[in-house]
This record gives C-alpha cells, structure tokens and sequence, in this order.
C-alpha cells in the first residue's frame, strides 16, 4: 500500500508540474470566461461546449502524450524490474488524469454557475452517465494513442492533429448550424460530436438520446479495446 | 556458492536466433563480467536472466529462483540498471530514490546512498537537470536501493569521461566489498580488466570463453613482439634464435626484433644478461585483452 501511495503521490507532482495539464485546464476556462460576457442569463449552450474541449483535450493531448513517454523513456520497463508491476502506474496515472477531468469540469461548472450566470442542470443521474460515457470514449481514443504512438512527443503530434478536426466536427469550432449539413451530420456520430450533443441534451432537460449513449460506449469498448490489443510495454 | 547458474540459454526472435545455448555461473561475491560486441546477445542475456524476457530453451536459478516462474520473490533481492531509461524529466533527484525506495520490503536508506554517490548536492535537482555521469550515478543508486544480493549493470559508464569512470569503478568495487554479487555487461576492454574478477565472452549467441581476465590474456596463443636497440655489436640471432618461444629474430642495423609465443620474453631478458649484452630501449608488446578478444571472436571491438 506505502508503495501505491507513494506512486499516487510523487505522479501528482509530476502531473503538477507539467505544463500540459494546466493549459488542458485553463484553455477551456478561458473561452468560458471569453465568451461568458456575451451570453444570455441561463444559457444552455457554452458551458456543454467547455466541458467538452476540456474532456477531449485530456483525453487526447494530455494523457496519451504521459503514457507514450513513459514507454519510451523505458520507464514501465525499469518499473517491470522491481517488486511493484508496471500496470499500477499506468492505472495511477489514468485515475489521477480521470481526477484532473473531475476537477477542471467542477471549475468550469462552478465558475459558469456563478460568475457568468450559467445555466447548471439539476438531473444528476443523466449528467452523471452523459460524462462518464463522454470521459470514456475520450480516454480510449488517447490510450490507442498512446499504444500506437513510438514517443512521447509523436503522441503528442497525433493529439493535437486529432483534436482540432474532432473539436470542428463537434461544433466546438464553428456552431453547427453554420456548418454545412453533410459535415454536421457526420460530426453528431464523433467521439467528442456525440459527448457535445448529449451534454447539450442534459443543459437543455431532455433525456440524453440512447443512440449517442450507445455510440459513446461503443467507442469506449471498440477503441479501448483496440488500445490494449496494441499495447506495448516497450 | 554459485547464485547465478544459467544453463544451454536459447532465445530467437522470429528466424534470427540471439542465444544458442549460453550457459555460465555466477559466484557469490564476485564481480562477473559479460563482455561482447554489439548484437552478440549480452543484452538479451542478462534480460532473461532478470525476468525481463522469456528464454525459449535452457534454465535459470538465480538464488535458487526461476525469473520465469518466481519473479516476484527475486526481484526483491535483485537491482537491475538497464541501459537506454530515462526518468521523467521533472522528477527530483530525491523523489526517485524515495519512490524506488518504497517499492522494495527492506530497502537502504536513500539519504546514505545519496552521500556514497555524490549526489547529495544534487538532491533536489530535476532528473532533466542532470549531467550524463549523475544521471548514471543515480540510475546505479536506484539498482541498489532495494538493498539486493545481486545488481545487474549494463554498459555502466557509456557516455561517462574518463575521470567519472575511474570514480565509478572506484564505487563499484565498494558494491562489491560490501557483499552484493555484481553481473557486469560492457564492450569496453579497460572496464572489464580493472573491475572483473571473471568474464564470459560472449560471440554470436555462445560464450566463447569463460576465465579471469589474466587468464584470457595468458590462454592467448598469438605471436607477440619483443624490440631492442643494441648498445655494442653481437650476433643477436645465433644468442637467441633457439630459445624456446622464440619464432624469428629480425636485425636491422643495431634495431633487433624477436617475435614469439608465449611467455619467451622472460627467456630472451634472461639470456641477454646472461651474455652481458647492453640493450637500450627495451619494449614488450603488452598482450591486452584486446588481443585476447581478437583471437576469440575474429574481430576488435
């Protein structure tokens, strides 16, 4: 247990320390605080928008770029030479990114709801699984990342390649009634397009339709799946 | 007491065959070299022998226990610095040692191995912030921190100048002194002469030869040379040519070469006092283990 402890402990410095996970926190609150002055009192839009970037770049920046690095740098490996197995790191480290949504959505949420006038919907069940399917989806596009990608910095690269289209196809670019309708369409059955989309249903009180809940869960076992058939420890 | 024992070792990966049949023992105490050009299957070697890989053939008891099948008991006696890893760039000097340290039932105190590998200054400094040769103090640092029986090091001081080396062998035979069997893989023909108190040759998948490094030095049968200058005039060749040992005896002006096997030199010095003849620039070409691992593997390093 002093082991596990003390891994969770020095990953939460590392975690701190590294640029990535304060940006993948503050990009997001920034466009809120940005955008916030301009919307209407009890907007239903914005704050889904946010949260979902905020998601998606953890899911596809921040945590497929540690894990790559921590196979190349051959870190799993000299873990793999001691008492303690290399998975628990892997396992501590995706809880402590899985904290750090939890976190930044709690921010953007409690920010949203009282410096901006936000609307914050009530139904917590419906919230709760819209998230946790969305966090899902996301984090097993960066795990296949991170299992496919040779180094750190070309996880990264593909992270960053990935986000921007996905983040478009969501409406989290350009709003989707702007987009042409081909591209709109396509874009509701992404990853992040279909987490916006139930986000949006929550905000606005309607059940989450069970076609995206599904295609998110789809995503989570197809491509999580996919992400551990892959990976390499070395 | 033999702690390493690894018998008829075979890996492949794929068609290429790595290991075919390396076999050798470790004593308890000693400084094992394994020592080996690139690719000659050193690496893959010692990685079967510390769990990391799977043989495909042969066995391996270290300490009594199979890597393959007993993996956790041994890695809690057994500290491994690989070559090629890396820490997080951010991680303090003190957090891994502190980290590696909880990993382990009955670790050393952190604190001392930091005093004995001069890092204590370097404490708080950032792995990323490191030079080359602190780097690998701390990597050896973070081999012994489990207090183990036996420590793995792999190309030790690649990338280290030539002063941090001879420190770092210093240390080494301090590890060794202090009772932890030491499993040396190196390329380097100096590292394993000074530190080794025996090594196995490993060539294209086969120890080649297994001895102290004196002994593969003295088992080479190859011609060496012995030169002088003459200080007055003799007949260099009829006063040596018939000493045992002695292949050719070549004069040129007062320049004298014998060349020879074995330890004719001894034999030449002798005979030359006997007859009260004066030589001035005496040299002996001094068989290295260079030279011993030349003729074992038909090529240098």
């Amino acid at each position: 247990m002093t082991a596990l402890t003390k891994l969770a402990t020095v990953e939460v410095k590392l975690l701190a320390r590294e640029p990535g996970s304060i940006v993948s926190m503050l990009i997001p609150l920034f466009v809120l605080l940005v955008f916030g002055s301009s919307i209407q009192p009890g907007d239903t839009t914005l704050l889904p928008m946010t949260l979902a970037m905020s998601v998606g770049l953890v899911g596809l920046y921040l945590l497929p770029t540690t894990l790559a690095s921590y196979r190349e740098r051959g870190i799993l490996r000299r873990m793999s030479t001691t008492p303690v197995r290399p998975y628990t790191l892997l396992v501590v480290q995706l809880t402590l990114q899985l904290v750090l949504v939890v976190i930044a959505c709690a921010l953007l949420v409690s920010v949203a709801g009282s410096v901006i006038g936000a609307h914050v919907p009530g139904a917590a069940l419906p919230l709760a699984a819209a998230l946790t399917l969305g966090v899902a989806a996301m984090f097993s596009v960066g795990l296949l990342i991170a299992a496919l990608a040779k180094t750190g910095r070309s996880a990264n690269g593909v992270g960053v390649l990935l986000y921007f289209p996905m983040a478009y196809l969501a409406g989290l670019i350009q709003p989707v009634d702007q987009m042409p309708a081909l591209v709109a369409r396509i874009g509701e059955y992404t990853p992040l397009g279909a987490f916006r989309q139930v986000l949006g249903q929550v905000w606005t009180g309607q059940s989450p339709s069970l076609t995206l809940l599904v295609v998110l869960a789809g995503y989570a076992v197809l491509i999580g799946t996919a992400a551990a058939k892959f990976f390499r420890w070395e | 007491m033999a702690i390493i024992e690894v018998t008829d070792l075979r890996k492949s990966y794929g068609q290429l065959s790595v290991l075919e049949g390396v076999s050798f023992s470790v004593a308890e105490g000693e400084i094992f070299g394994i020592l080996g050009p690139n690719g000659a299957g050193k690496t893959t070697t010692v990685e079967c022998v510390e769990g990391l890989r799977k043989p495909d053939g042969g066995t391996i008891r270290v300490l009594g226990l199979d890597p393959a099948t007993d993996g956790r008991a041994l890695r809690e006696q057994v500290g491994v610095q690989l070559q090629h890893t890396q820490l997080p760039d951010t991680i303090k000097v003190w957090e891994a040692l502190d980290l590696y340290a909880a990993f382990y039932s009955r670790p050393r105190d952190w604190r001392e191995l930091l005093e004995q590998w001069g890092l204590a200054d370097k404490r708080n400094a950032r792995f990323g912030k490191l030079s080359g040769g602190q780097k690998q103090r701390l990597f050896i640092a973070l081999a012994l921190i489990g207090n183990p029986r036996v420590a793995f090091l792999d190309e030790l001081t690649t990338g280290l100048d030539p002063q941090a080396r001879r420190t770092t062998w210093e240390l080494i035979k301090q590890v060794r002194d202090s009772g932890v069997t030491v499993v040396l893989v190196s390329h380097f023909m100096d590292e394993v002469e000074e530190l080794c108190d025996r090594v196995a040759v490993v060539d294209r998948g086969r120890v080649v030869a297994l001895d102290t490094p004196a002994g593969l030095v003295d088992g080479l049968d190859a011609a060496h040379e012995i030169r002088f200058t003459l200080m007055a005039a003799c007949d260099p060749v009829a006063l040596l040519a018939d000493l045992p040992g002695v292949a050719e005896v070549t004069v040129t002006a007062d320049r004298v070469v014998v060349s020879g096997r074995g330890d004719f030199a001894t034999a030449v010095t002798a005979q030359l006092a006997r007859h009260h003849v004066l030589v001035s620039d005496l040299r002996i070409d001094k068989r290295t283990l260079d030279d011993a691992f030349v003729a074992l593997t038909g090529r240098s390093l």
